[in-house]
């Protein structure tokens, strides 16, 4: 199961696990979205390299327009993938421990 | 999770499951939608077997690629994927058979380069070359128009 809504503090929140299935969700939302935006992944379990093509799409077109993605929260599993991936080069990245 | 008390081996209500203390064998329809499936399956399994948490989360991402992979590229194929899991002294041995395919090593990395800037990056390409970075092994064999990948990851 996959969620993807606004938090509270206007927050993207993501939950569960965002595979080859869900990306089709998760892109709808992200489409929808404009200027700089935070994602916060604490309740992110797993994420595919097909949930990594729908964050390199949004931040292609956030940051041409002057915007960007910020994802907070990455657990250690997801933030070996962004690693293995170089996406702490092209993201502004945050673990829950800074 | 709970091992049934008193059972080594069975085979699951749903037709096509085989469970035993080491190893789960099942068919996948050839759909996205056979992810979930997949997960719960073998994350139950993992969850019986006490698979380490640092294994668990890789042999999900390298398993669901491949059959990611298997689903993309074949979409005229309506023949089932064969998922079979094996565990043994904490290391976790996985092999996905596809049938009535044509030969595509999937073990080739293709060397993505992931130090491109943003404006160079494309999406996709990306969960071949990744599987190479999570896991011990891994092998591609094709004979008799049925190809089948099997990896290994242990924890190191």
């Amino acid at each position: 199961m996959f969620q993807i809504d606004f938090g509270n503090d206007g927050e993207i929140v993501c939950t569960g696990r965002l595979d080859a299935a869900q990306c089709e969700k998760a892109q709808a939302f992200m489409d929808g979205v404009g200027d700089t935006q935070t994602l916060d992944f604490s309740a992110l379990e797993y994420i595919s390299s097909a949930g990594l093509g729908v964050l390199l799409k949004t931040q292609k077109r956030l940051v041409g327009s002057g915007g960007g993605l910020k994802i907070i929260n990455v657990n250690n599993h997801i933030h070996d993938v962004f690693r293995y991936s170089g996406f702490h080069a092209i993201f502004d990245i945050e673990t829950p421990g800074g | 999770m709970q091992r049934p008390a008193g059972v080594s081996s069975r085979r699951l209500a749903r037709s096509g499951i085989f469970l035993s203390e080491r190893c789960m064998q099942t068919k996948l329809n050839r759909s996205y939608d056979s992810l979930e499936e997949m997960y719960e399956l073998t994350e139950r399994f993992f969850l019986n077997e006490d698979v380490d948490l640092s294994i668990r989360f890789p042999v999900h991402f390298v398993m669901e690629e491949l059959f990611t992979n298997m689903v993309k590229y074949q979409p005229d194929n309506s023949n089932d994927i064969l998922l079979a899991v094996k565990t043994l002294d904490g290391s976790v041995s996985v092999s996905l058979t596809d049938f009535d395919v044509d030969d595509f090593d999937v073990t080739v990395d293709r060397n993505v380069n992931t130090e491109a800037p943003l404006d160079e990056r494309t999406p996709g390409g990306l969960g071949l070359h990744l599987i190479h970075k999570m896991v011990d092994s891994i092998n591609y064999d094709y004979a008799d128009r049925q190809s089948t990948v099997t990896f290994t990851k242990g924890t190191n």
